[in-house]
């Protein structure tokens, strides 16, 4: 878009003169501005009604939500929008729950990126090894992805019982018994078991992202690797990983994004109050809005969540339009 | 003409459901609830052809908003309060879970049309006060369940030569779970943490069996202090923690239905549960009242009936205000709360409904009822405290479900019932 509008405003001055791609006949030098005023019109019924309505139901939604932070509306009455301040967010400082909920959001999001990049790409080099079945192995981690959180919620609470799950009963089965443990009740470790269920649901798509930025590698660096006399484990180290930065980036981006939103699987597992250890934002948001309808504090909570989220996207964004690609 | 084209459509309008369209006339009825699980649907649709039959003219929009105890139902019932466009009646508890709608002021006084002499008359004090948190009436309670009860597994406490009805306080059933621990291989107590309220309702009926029901409608009660009872709290909470000792080990991972069906399946001796539970022994084959399953009040609370209950109300811009009217008047007649009681597994809140179509069990908590000396409402269902209360005890209980740390626990709750 904004190459087009260059292209307007530089042919409102008369020095672009080329051929109109809508094939117009009309086009000489001294109608040009008019033309391209055309263009313009002719232009509009396309990207003006999705840009009205992305601006008022994305950027218009969050601008109004940012404006209910700050008044001090709660019941069922309408918001009073004549006396805005920061008293919400000054009220989220001095939280104990929204302390927990936040610290826990960033444990969130930082281990579970991480695993499960690094699970993706394990994943995703195995897979690139040229194994039989690829295509077959290729779908079974992909699989997890394609459900529900719902879905998967139950299946790993199933899972993680103490006394029937499959984990503990692995670990018993295996001479571990000592290491069984209660997952998603000990507060120690509830979090860590969301986060690798999560992980479980997520390193498939890592493994996917990964994968096509490894086939785009050539496969004479490999040989030239080889050829050189660089062992496997050095050959991924020096030559292939350092190429899979773009992979990395974008799908971290996603991970992180995700990781701000997750809202079903916690709720399905503990319902709108998971307790300290395992209480994060999005749910937060939820519980203060709709089980307690405090409008104006769900808000600030929104409000900080949308700031992380811009944390996590602005520099990803910022990059590329450095590199040019945006 | 809206009227019209509402009388048209007869008395058809089964429980499709869906659209959520909001009325599109006076004749229409949409009602909003979460009753979606087995025994509970059949339950409403059993109230709603006894009002088809009584009401012809009126169509109802049978409009589910699925999710246990309303988690569902309380996001979109309060954006459509918000947007003033309610549904013509939603499901909702009575008593102070209604403080934001009132204090807002979009539920309309129905003192006068709905609750008439006769039906003033006809109800029981507890719910009676619950139908008007603010002093105006404005819901219509339909039925009553039981908080402080005790199932058990008679078979698992014959072998244990333990006998419930002379456990006579919440100490006491410490050594009755000792005793089951030692005798048979049951779980002397099953239980569910991985929601918070199952442990908040058992704290709530150990904390009257300890302290007696004038405490703890004394301690709910706005304006008092709750750190006056900071003992009780604790105590009652040192108790729990001893309960503990013997519960399921998967208690963490659980929800409340399946450790109920370890009463069921004889793996466990007994459990703390609102008389919802009964639901289950009911439904199981070979599993018959009195004879494998057997109930007492928990120990301590013998005298009182903690209630539960649903009540629908008349949000103001209402709809369909005629017909939202007249299924009030309805629900609070003696032929809906016998269709719709002994389907639902719970007690109706008038004194005058034969108690014919009750099952013994039901029969005999009706007959608790009329002679229990306290009525208390319930915090974990919401009648007892505004939302705003209750959130902060489920989030204090969350904690407590992990940590089982008593004294910051205690904190805990005298801070949420501060507020």
């Amino acid at each position: 878009m904004r190459r087009s509008i260059r292209r307007l405003f530089g042919g409102g001055s008369g020095n672009s003169d080329d051929a109109r791609p809508d094939g117009g006949t009309v086009t000489t030098g001294r109608k040009s501005a008019l033309a391209l005023d055309g263009e313009f019109v002719q232009s509009l019924p396309f990207w003006v009604p999705p840009a009205l309505l992305v601006g008022l139901f994305v950027y218009g939604a969050i601008g109004w939500n940012v404006l209910i932070s700050l008044t001090d509306w709660s019941g069922l009455g309408q918001p009073d929008y004549g006396s805005l301040d920061l008293s919400m967010y000054a009220r989220l400082v001095s939280d104990q729950s929204f302390i927990a909920a936040f610290r826990n959001t960033l444990v969130l999001l930082v281990a579970f990126t991480l695993a499960s990049l690094l699970v993706g790409l394990a994943v995703a080099i195995l897979i690139d090894r040229g194994i039989r079945f690829e295509n077959g192995f290729r779908t079974v981690y992909l699989l997890p992805m394609s459900l529900s959180f719902v879905v998967t919620a139950i299946f790993w609470s199933w899972m993680y019982n103490p006394q029937v799950g499959v984990i503990n009963e692995f670990l018993r089965a295996v001479g571990l018994g000592a290491l069984a443990q209660q997952w998603i009740s000990d507060p120690r470790f509830k979090l860590w078991a969301v986060i690798f269920a999560l992980m479980w649901q997520f390193s498939g798509y890592c493994m996917v992202v990964y994968l096509a930025g490894l086939r785009a590698i050539p496969t004479e660096q490999y040989e030239a690797a080889k050829v050189d006399g660089a062992s496997t484990v050095r050959m991924y180290r020096r030559v292939i990983i350092p190429q899979l930065r773009a992979s990395t980036t974008s799908a971290a981006v996603v991970l992180m994004v995700f990781a701000l939103k997750a809202f079903d699987f916690l709720f399905v597992l503990f319902g709108d109050t998971p307790g300290p250890a395992a209480d994060i934002l999005s749910v937060m948001m939820f519980r203060e809005a709709f089980s307690t309808t405090n409008w104006a504090y769900g808000s600030a909570i929104a409000t900080v969540l949308f700031a992380l989220a811009l944390g996590v996207i602005a520099p990803y964004l910022f990059v590329q339009y450095r590199r040019g690609e945006l | 003409m809206a009227g019209l084209a509402g009388c048209t459509g007869g008395d058809q309008g089964d429980g499709s459901g869906g659209g959520g369209s909001g009325g599109d006339g006076s004749g229409t009825l949409e009602i909003v609830h979460w009753w979606t699980a087995g025994g509970e649907k059949q339950a409403l649709n059993a109230l709603l052809d006894g009002f088809k039959e009584k009401h012809s003219d009126v169509q109802v929009n049978n409009n589910p908003a699925p999710g246990g105890a309303g988690s569902a139902l309380d996001a979109v019932v309060k954006n459509r309060v918000l947007n003033q466009n309610p549904p013509s009646t939603f499901q909702i508890w009575p008593g102070d879970a209604l403080k934001p709608y009132t204090d807002s002021d979009v539920l309309q006084n129905i003192g006068d049309n709905v609750w008439t002499e006769e039906m003033r008359n006809a109800y029981l004090p507890g719910p009676k006060n619950a139908a008007k948190p603010a002093g105006q009436f404005v819901a219509v309670p339909i039925n009553i369940h039981r908080l402080n009860n005790l199932f058990y597994n008679t078979a698992v406490l014959e072998q244990a030569g333990v006998d419930p009805s002379s456990i006579r306080n919440p100490q006491g059933l410490v050594d009755a779970l000792d005793t089951i621990a030692q005798e048979t291989d049951a779980v002397p107590m099953a239980h569910s943490t991985q929601d918070s309220w199952p442990t908040l309702q058992l704290w709530e009926t150990v904390f009257i069996g300890e302290q007696g029901p004038d405490a703890y409608v004394k301690l709910t009660e706005e304006g008092t202090d709750p750190a006056q009872f900071r003992d009780g709290i604790r105590s009652a909470l040192r108790r729990i923690d001893q309960y503990r000792q013997h519960f399921n080990q998967d208690a963490g991972s659980i929800s409340w239905d399946q450790a109920n069906g370890k009463i069921v399946d004889g793996q466990a001796a007994m459990i703390h549960q609102g008389d919802w539970a009964a639901g289950q022994y009911v439904s199981a084959e070979n599993f018959n009242y009195e004879g494998e399953w057997n109930m007492v009040p928990f120990p301590g609370t013998q005298d009182t009936y903690s209630i539960v209950m649903d009540s629908f109300v008349f949000p103001k811009n209402n709809p369909s205000p005629d017909a939202t009217r007249k299924f009030l008047s309805y629900c609070g007649t003696v032929d809906a709360q016998r269709r719709f009681n002994p389907v639902k597994g719970s007690i109706p809140p008038r004194k005058d409904v034969p108690t014919d179509p009750f099952g013994p069990f039901l029969t005999s908590q009706m007959e608790d009822f009329q002679s229990a000396n306290a009525q208390p409402p319930t915090i974990a269902h919401g009648s007892a405290v505004p939302p705003e209360v209750k959130s902060s005890m489920e989030e204090t209980f969350a904690a407590f479900n992990g940590n089982w740390n008593v004294d910051r626990t205690t904190q805990g709750i005298v801070d949420a019932l501060r507020q």
